[in-house]
């Protein structure tokens, strides 16, 4: 029923919320990706053997894009058309909440780690007592998408009807 | 006589590298630059990547807890951390393998 609680644009905006999640997640994969990569590329020619521990960073950005499809699935899986379920304004809102938390976070942990993946990989060629304090570094970065994640699963468990 | 062929018998400059010295008659170094182990690292790790979190969500929605998406969520990231750390914990152990040989090449030259 098309009433207050549940109004056909409902679904407009829980379904926004899938699209930024992947939207946002995947943009900062990518910088990250891109940005460290520029990094790998540099050092891979003058000392190919460390490519393999340089390639952290970009493991590190694909995982964003995990968090994000985790969080577009689960969304994805609450939204059915109407006549099999109500799908309410609170929902949807909550939905594009869960995305937006997921995705932002996704865009700014990404862009930390491309900066860090680049500049560290250099530095490591140099001196490789830098690799822990990048991994560190780096992880601290990825955590950021992490608190985005941990606040859309909590987000996702509001979700009633 | 203007088409007239070279014919040189011994030395042709085709068979002599920028260093002059003739090339060896064998067959030329084929071998991939990377390794098949490091390769094969690489794409089981890729492998894992792509099917590991989004398996178990999916295993852990239809099989173990039906209808419970937030925790088959929250294990499909665990997941994922998990192919990093792995990654993490190779790549450092490569990082302690080299330092020992360099150690020991560096001792023997002493």
């Amino acid at each position: 029923m098309d009433n207050q609680l549940t109004p056909s644009f409902a679904p407009f905006v829980g379904m926004s919320g899938i699209a930024f999640a992947m939207i946002f997640g995947c943009l900062g994969a990518a910088y990250g990706t891109a940005k460290s990569g520029i990094g790998i590329s540099g050092v891979g020619t003058y000392r190919p053997d460390l490519i393999m521990k340089c390639l952290i960073p970009v493991v590190m950005s694909g995982i964003l894009a995990v968090y994000a499809l985790v969080i577009s699935v689960l969304i994805a899986s609450d939204i059915r058309p109407p006549p099999e379920k109500n799908y309410s304004l609170y929902n949807g809102i909550m939905h594009m909440a869960a995305g937006l938390s997921v995705g932002l976070p996704g865009l700014a942990a990404g862009y930390a780690i491309g900066i860090v993946g680049d500049v560290g990989v250099r530095a490591y060629m140099r001196q490789s007592r830098i690799f822990v304090g990048m991994v560190l570094i780096l992880i601290f970065a990825e955590v950021l998408g992490l608190y985005g994640l941990i606040v859309a699963l909590i987000l996702n468990t509001r979700a009633v009807g | 006589m203007a088409t007239r062929r070279i014919i040189s018998s011994t030395n042709d400059p085709l068979d002599v590298d920028a260093s002059g010295a003739p090339q060896a008659p064998g067959p030329s170094n084929i071998a991939p630059a990377v390794p098949a182990s490091v390769l094969f690292k690489l794409l089981s790790f890729t492998f894992a990547m792509v099917t590991l979190p989004i398996g178990t969500y999916f295993f852990i929605t239809n099989y173990v807890l039906v209808g419970n998406n937030t925790v088959a969520g929250a294990l499909a990231a665990v997941m994922a951390n998990v192919v990093l750390i792995a990654y993490i914990v190779m790549a450092y152990q490569d990082d302690q393998a080299e330092q020992k040989e360099d150690a020991e090449k560096e001792k023997k030259a002493i």
